[in-house]
């Protein structure tokens, strides 16, 4: 039992990784594919001549004209919408291969604005950044407080592993005098610890899942609300048990050699 | 070695300290199946050292040791554990797995080889009635009196009908009445059974009732005494 605390709280922490992972990942995809730049140009251009100028682009979408024209003609009474339209120079939303910082995106402003077609280019990149950089900045504490956990859940199974030997050195021991190999001398602790291992891995599956199907609607998270399965998959019991068996065996096998009779 | 020989020795040198401490030096002597020898000597004269390195737990340091065929001094542990299973030895500490019951003890050969759990039971019940301990099969070992718990070790020591028993000062704690009944048993064992007998003691029991060799450890050297 006191192996299933500091076990289940490295799981968790393993698990907590996965999810932000998986979440930031998405939010990122998210990120890419609603961010564009808005060039305004002289003359028509098409996508080629776009990606000559900075193969970070990905793509270049015309922004319909007409509409706009219709728009202004509207609110100007005698001037017809083929006068604006004439008058109106072209719009292009252009989409980047990667999400980019705000050093990057400035480049690609600058590269465009040499253009002697481009008129005028808007990044948006201050709101964009400002949100990813604080996006950047939980993930970081997070991980400090991940590493932190392990660090601490690590202390506490050395301290369990100090306790096994004092408790099962002796028995051990003697086991080895009477010609027992390390499996059968060890095995009472392999028993005990794979019990752990499943039961803190089953209790941490249970507190994802839990937060999968209850928390997550109520959470107020959009990305979470659209994508529940970021928050626990099925591949991840895989893991939580494999990472959970791997710490005990690695610590039941440790008891075992340092209990080892010293062969003088 | 002579296929009658159980361990045979010759210059044999056993030390510590990364063999700058020797406590045995150039020892010669040989142990025939079916015998029952007591080494003796003062205290600090290598008696447990000797013992130790009978069953693997301290490597010559130079010379050569041979148990049950096994060369002590590039036995494998796989051969260690073989040899091991094989063989019974008593302490005088007992060294019983205190959170495991008398019987469960008493099998611990037989669990560690590998035998059904009927078995096991029956040859349980089989020696805590040889060494009048039945009554006490679910008892655990600190619920038992000194001589009651080295008669255990004895009947652990004889679980699996061994080629060969260490016993490592096996009265040393215990009264003359506890120490007469662990002799009795001990013979029994020699006598009836067929095993080698070593004992290490620093007095020979004033009755015993079959033939023994007796050998002394002196100035670091190994004698017979006549």
């Amino acid at each position: 039992m006191m192996f299933i605390l500091p076990l289940m709280s490295i799981l968790l922490g393993i698990e907590f990784f996965l999810v932000f992972d998986r979440v930031t990942t998405n939010y990122e995809e998210k990120l890419k594919a609603n961010y564009s730049i808005l060039v305004v140009t002289k003359k028509q251009m098409d996508e080629a001549k776009f990606k000559k100028i900075d193969s970070r682009i990905a793509d270049a979408k015309r922004i319909e004209r007409k509409k706009i024209a219709k728009d202004i003609a509207q609110g100007l009474g005698n001037t017809t919408g083929r006068d604006i339209l004439n008058a109106l120079p072209y719009f292009y939303s252009l989409h980047l291969n990667n999400y980019l910082d705000s050093e990057d995106t400035a480049e690609i402003e600058k590269k465009l604005l040499k253009d002697p077609w481009v008129k005028r280019v808007e990044t948006f990149g201050e709101s964009h950044s400002s949100k990813y950089n604080l996006f950047i900045f939980i993930k970081m504490l997070f991980w400090s407080f991940v590493a932190l956990m392990s660090i601490v859940s690590l202390f506490l199974i050395v301290k369990q592993m100090e306790v096994w030997q004092m408790a099962h050195k002796e028995r051990m021991r003697i086991m080895e005098i009477f010609g027992a190999p390390m499996l059968l001398r060890s095995a009472v602790l392999f028993r005990m610890g794979i019990v752990d291992a499943i039961v803190s891995a089953l209790m941490t599956t249970i507190v994802f899942l839990s937060l999968k199907f209850y928390w997550a609607d109520r959470s107020g998270i959009e990305l979470l609300k659209e994508r529940r399965d970021l928050l626990f998959e099925s591949s991840d019991l895989l893991i939580l048990i494999s990472i959970s068996l791997s710490i005990v065996i690695v610590a039941v096998m440790s008891v075992a050699i340092k209990s080892r009779e010293v062969k003088e | 070695m002579s296929t009658n020989n159980v361990i045979a020795t010759s210059r044999l040198t056993l030390a510590y300290d990364d063999g700058k401490k020797e406590i045995i030096k150039n020892a010669s002597f040989r142990v025939g199946r079916g015998e029952f020898v007591f080494i003796t000597g003062p205290s600090g004269s290598g008696k447990s050292t000797l013992l130790k390195s009978l069953y693997g737990a301290l490597v010559p340091k130079s010379g050569s040791l041979v148990v049950g065929g096994f060369d002590m001094g590039n036995i494998s542990h796989g051969r260690l554990q073989t040899l091991r299973s094989n063989m019974g030895i008593i302490f005088q500490d007992y060294k019983l797995i205190n959170e495991w019951t008398v019987e469960k003890n008493v099998v611990l050969p037989l669990i560690i080889a590998g035998y059904s759990i009927d078995i096991q039971k029956t040859q349980a019940q089989k020696l805590l009635r040889h060494v009048k301990l039945s009554e006490h099969a679910e008892r655990f070992p600190l619920e038992l009196s000194g001589g009651e718990q080295q008669r255990v070790g004895v009947a652990r020591a004889l679980s699996r009908n061994p080629f060969l028993i260490l016993a490592d000062e096996p009265t040393g704690n215990l009264d003359e009445y506890s120490s007469n009944v662990i002799w009795d048993l001990m013979e029994n064992a020699c006598a009836q059974l067929g095993s080698t007998i070593v004992v290490v003691t620093h007095r020979i029991p004033t009755i015993f009732n079959i033939p023994y060799r007796h050998l002394i450890i002196e100035n670091k050297g190994i004698y017979e005494v006549n």
